[in-house]
């Protein structure tokens, strides 16, 4: 068993390591994943003795108090009862020296008796076990491919069966193939050991670990099941590193953080780069602490539930448009709400804006209970329409279609608010210029109006964007620009998005989540790669079908010979692309 | 795709064989072209020991025997010496004599001592390769465990006395190393003989001969090793530094290796490479440095033989003597390149 706890390392003063504390039994894996710079091959090299810098805190082994062992009863344990595989196969072997006097060496380094016979014969055992052939044996390193190189090392890990097995970046610098063979083998091998895979590969960590923990500037952040983790982070900053991380299961584009890792932040190491901070982020240093299947690090329990609907029923006269709707979205997140027209969607979204009051049911703002819309309700909330001249008059010119807004809210002096409106003019990635300013409506094309309705709706820096069906006027290439338009709005600001749509080919591009809408009532929700990649709701099945494919029908491939090279089977949507 | 399916129907056995055969070739090749770059340094220097003389403004005789000589000459000698040196016929049967002469061990006649210039050679060669021989071996050697350890406690007490201390001896001429050395030990404490390479007419024999020879060497030998050895320990220290900041030591470490495995098997071994290859560039400054050693305590090598031919202008032993340096460093060259060649498998096993 091993026991981490209180653990500090520190280089020059720079704390890289911030209070560690981990308890792994036999047989647990733990990936440990992060930024580079989060201090994850810190921690590797921490336990294994191999720091420079001041390393405070304990970790103990079996009860062994590792950290006051003296250096050569430490010498003792590394490569017999912990052993580490260094990322950076290129140059992690000794090129003087045969591959298989490189691990005879390991094995010897911990034996007092036994003679030559018995070493080889065990480097023998070592090498069939990672899937290399004897002869290679007499290889010098750069006789060597990348993938031979690597299961060296890990034989060289393996040579005296070690309890603890750390694992830095044991995939990075291999091809696909290779790192797929090199995933199963160790998946094999650390079987019955303490494992802690050190990596920045989600996949590769997703493949290889039960357990996740996410460091950042040197504190762990979440902890929990990788699985669950994966699926459903908490933490804003775990969500930012699987959004921006390439991958074959989620369908949204790729997102990034804004700003960087900095050591050493007063409070939440990540307030500086986090979107819903409150007051008490910086000035607290949040722990991690027990939040049901897992345990985060934030002082607003992770991610908060920014609106949360339940129970919502609206009616025109006997007629009931949303009927018992239920939906949570949360801080930063986009739900797509998909249907058909008269499904009630947009009157779901009209009722939370408040232009239809609901039957039953409530709503609430983080957190609070909505009873009506104030002027405080709509700095947080807005919304967008498909057609932009529903939000900005024709009466109006940029200028006032965006000022107007803040001069409700009575938000600064004239000359700021021009210097605001001109800023967010730009965020949206249209000329802030006078000319510009000046310019009606009937003045400039589609797809400006929808930024400068956009503008308008961002001007007081809102929570919450309804965007109903805000693209579906524009041309495809202007859409695909206000899409990413929106998402790195919500990449910069923690915009949460509700987005109402009747295409599910853009709803899984831009949504973390997909909510289908039918009569009323949601039929399916989930993760948007769950639901359009195994629908369970036969109207979301119908949905996918009728959805833009790039391929051709089976008909049309059959009567030309198979285009994409698949001859039988289903013809390959857009989505598998 | 037919290539692949080719390859695929030979019988491995044949194309093993074809494979290894290539392989033979190329390093063959490979062989060759290392040696002939010897070849071709030894001609150059060959054909420029032959041409410069005969370059010289004037009678070629007297380029290539020194005024002097001349002088002395009777005229019987100097038709001799013409006809020997083929100097009355063309500018090729003139190489081809000279060729066959060095062939057969004729570098000339040395005027002052009466004798061949090979015989007189060889006469003080052995006390040269002596004295620089275990100078070399010496000041490497020791240069590089002091680099080693030096490096590897980079920054601590003992890195830092010796890296000042062979920084300051550094700073020292090879002579004047040598005079000190010879003043203080030789003439203040009287530890150490004066002059020569053993004690002249004492009849020694077998051991005693041994450390009677010793004990001359061992003021010129600590002279050059003191001023030499700093290169070494600098470069080792240095290299050592960056080698220990591999991946492979830090593997070497993790394995649980001893520390004096991680430092001489590993970081070490790693290290002595560069030393090799410096090593072969420092041989001629070790023979200029043995020159002036050699003259300072008078020890009777080749560097001394070299001044007094040159205070007594004999030049026949003067070119004998630098064709037989030039040709010394390219042997010593050649034998780091061998041994280099073996340290390092990336160059003995290529992929
Ligand atoms: S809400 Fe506060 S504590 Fe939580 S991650 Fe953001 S800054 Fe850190």
């Amino acid at each position: 068993m091993l026991e981490i706890s209180d653990l500090k390392v520190s280089y020059d003063g720079t704390e890289i390591l911030a209070g560690i504390d981990l308890d792994l039994l036999r047989g647990d894996s733990l990936a440990i994943i992060g930024e580079s710079g989060a201090g994850k091959t810190t921690l590797g090299l921490a336990l294994m003795g191999l720091l420079d810098g001041r390393t405070s805190g304990r970790i103990h082994l079996d009860g062994k108090d590792v950290l006051s062992l003296d250096g050569k009863e430490r010498r003792k344990m590394r490569g017999k009862d912990m052993a580490m595989v260094f990322q950076n196969v290129e140059d992690a072997l000794d090129p003087l020296m045969t591959v298989s006097d490189q691990i005879e060496e390991a094995i010897s380094a911990h034996r007092e008796k036994g003679g030559p016979e018995d070493v080889r014969d065990r480097v023998r055992r070592l090498f069939k076990s990672v899937g290399l052939e004897e002869e290679k044996g007499e290889s010098y390193p750069h006789q060597l491919s990348g993938g031979e190189k690597q299961r060296v090392l890990i034989a060289m890990a393996l040579a005296n069966d070690p309890q603890v097995l750390i694992l830095d970046e044991p995939t990075a610098s291999l091809d696909a193939v290779t790192k797929a063979e090199i995933t199963k083998l160790l998946r094999e091998r650390i079987r019955e050991k303490i494992c802690l895979v050190i990596t920045h590969d989600i996949s590769t960590a997703a493949k290889l670990t039960e357990k996740m923990a996410v460091l950042y500037a040197g504190r762990i952040i979440e902890m929990g099941e990788t699985t669950g983790l994966l699926e459903n982070p908490r933490h804003p900053y775990t969500r930012g590193l699987i959004r921006s991380s390439p991958n074959m299961t989620t369908t949204k584009d790729l997102q990034g953080i804004p700003g960087r890792m900095v050591h050493g932040v007063a409070g939440c190491p990540f307030s500086d780069r986090c979107t819903q901070k409150i007051d008490r982020c910086s000035k607290e240093v949040p722990q991690l602490s027990d939040a049901g299947d897992r345990m985060i690090a934030c002082h607003r329990g992770g991610i908060i539930p920014l609106l949360e609907i339940s129970k919502v029923k609206t009616c025109f006269g006997d007629f009931v448009a949303v009927n018992g709707v239920d939906l949570t979205l949360y801080e930063g997140e986009t739900i797509a709400l998909v249907g058909e027209s008269g499904s009630g969607k947009t009157t779901l979204a009209k009722t939370v804006i408040g232009l239809f009051d609901q039957e039953e049911g409530e709503i609430r703002l983080e957190g609070e209970v909505l009873v009506k819309r104030n002027r405080e309700f709509y700095k947080k909330v807005q919304m967008i329409y498909q057609n932009p001249k529903e939000s900005i008059s024709h009466r109006m010119n940029v200028l006032d279609a965006v000022t107007e807004p803040l001069e409700v809210q009575k938000v600064g002096s004239p000359a700021e608010r021009i210097a605001i409106v001109k800023r967010v003019l730009e965020e949206v990635e249209l000329s802030s210029d006078d000319a510009f300013l000046k310019k009606y409506p009937h003045q400039i094309s589609g797809g400006e109006a929808q930024r400068v309705a956009i503008a308008r709706s961002l001007v007081l820096n809102p929570k919450l964007l309804i965007a109903d069906e805000p693209t579906s006027a524009l041309d495809a290439s202007v859409q695909a620009k206000i899409l990413k338009l929106l998402l790195n709005l919500q990449e910069k600001r923690g915009l949460s998005i509700l987005f109402i749509t009747h295409d599910i080919a853009i709803a899984r591009k831009v949504s973390d989540r997909l909510a289908v809408m039918l009569k009323g009532k949601i039929v399916e929700e989930g993760p948007a790669s769950d639901v359009t990649t195994s629908p369970v709701h036969p109207y979301t099945m119908r949905l996918l079908e009728v959805a833009p494919d790039l391929a051709p029908t089976r008909e049309a491939r059959e009567t030309r010979g198979g285009l994409w090279g698949v001859s039988e089977g289903r013809p390959l949507r857009a989505r598998e692309l | 795709m037919q290539d692949l399916e080719m390859r695929h129907l030979e019988s491995p056995k044949v194309g093993w064989d074809y494979q290894k055969a290539t392989a033979r070739l190329t390093s063959l090749v490979r062989r060759g072209a290392f040696f002939s770059n010897y070849v071709i340094a030894f001609t150059i220097i060959l054909t420029l020991n032959f041409v410069l003389p005969r370059m010289m403004p004037g009678d070629p005789l007297q380029a290539i025997y020194g005024e002097e000589a001349l002088l002395a000459m009777t005229p019987q000698l100097e038709t001799e010496l013409i006809a020997r040196l083929s100097l009355d016929q063309s500018m090729s049967q003139q190489f081809v004599a000279y060729i066959l002469a060095l062939a057969s061990g004729d570098l000339g006649h040395s005027y002052y001592y009466n004798q061949q210039v090979l015989a007189v050679i060889l006469d003080f060669l052995p006390w040269t390769l002596l004295l620089t021989g275990t100078a070399l071996v010496i000041s490497t050697l020791l240069g590089f465990v002091l680099g080693i350890e030096s490096g590897y406690r980079r920054g601590r007490r003992l890195d830092k006395t010796l890296l000042a201390g062979l920084m300051f001896l550094n700073g020292f001429p090879d002579f004047f190393m040598g005079i000190v050395l010879l003043l203080v030990f030789g003439v203040v404490f009287g530890m150490v003989p004066l002059s020569g390479a053993l004690t002249p007419y004492s009849g020694l024999e077998g051991f005693p001969l041994v450390l009677d020879i010793l004990h001359h060497l061992l003021a010129p030998l600590a002279a050059l090793v003191l001023v030499r050895v700093t290169s070494a320990y600098l470069l080792t220290r240095n290299t050592m530094i960056t080698t220990l900041k591999e991946n492979f030591v830090l593997t070497a470490r993790a394995k649980g290796c001893s520390e004096g495995q991680i430092k001489y098997r590993h970081a070490g071994r790693n290290s002595l490479l560069p030393v090799v290859t410096a090593t072969g560039l420092m041989i001629p400054h070790m023979i200029t440095g043995a020159l002036f050693v050699e003259i300072v305590f008078s020890y009777p090598g080749v560097g001394w033989l070299l001044y007094n031919s040159l205070l007594t202008r004999d030049y026949p032993l003067i070119q004998g003597i630098l064709l037989m340096v030039t040709l010394a460093v390219l042997v010593t060259n050649l034998l780091v390149d061998l041994l280099y060649s073996k340290l390092d498998p990336r160059v003995s096993h290529a992929r």
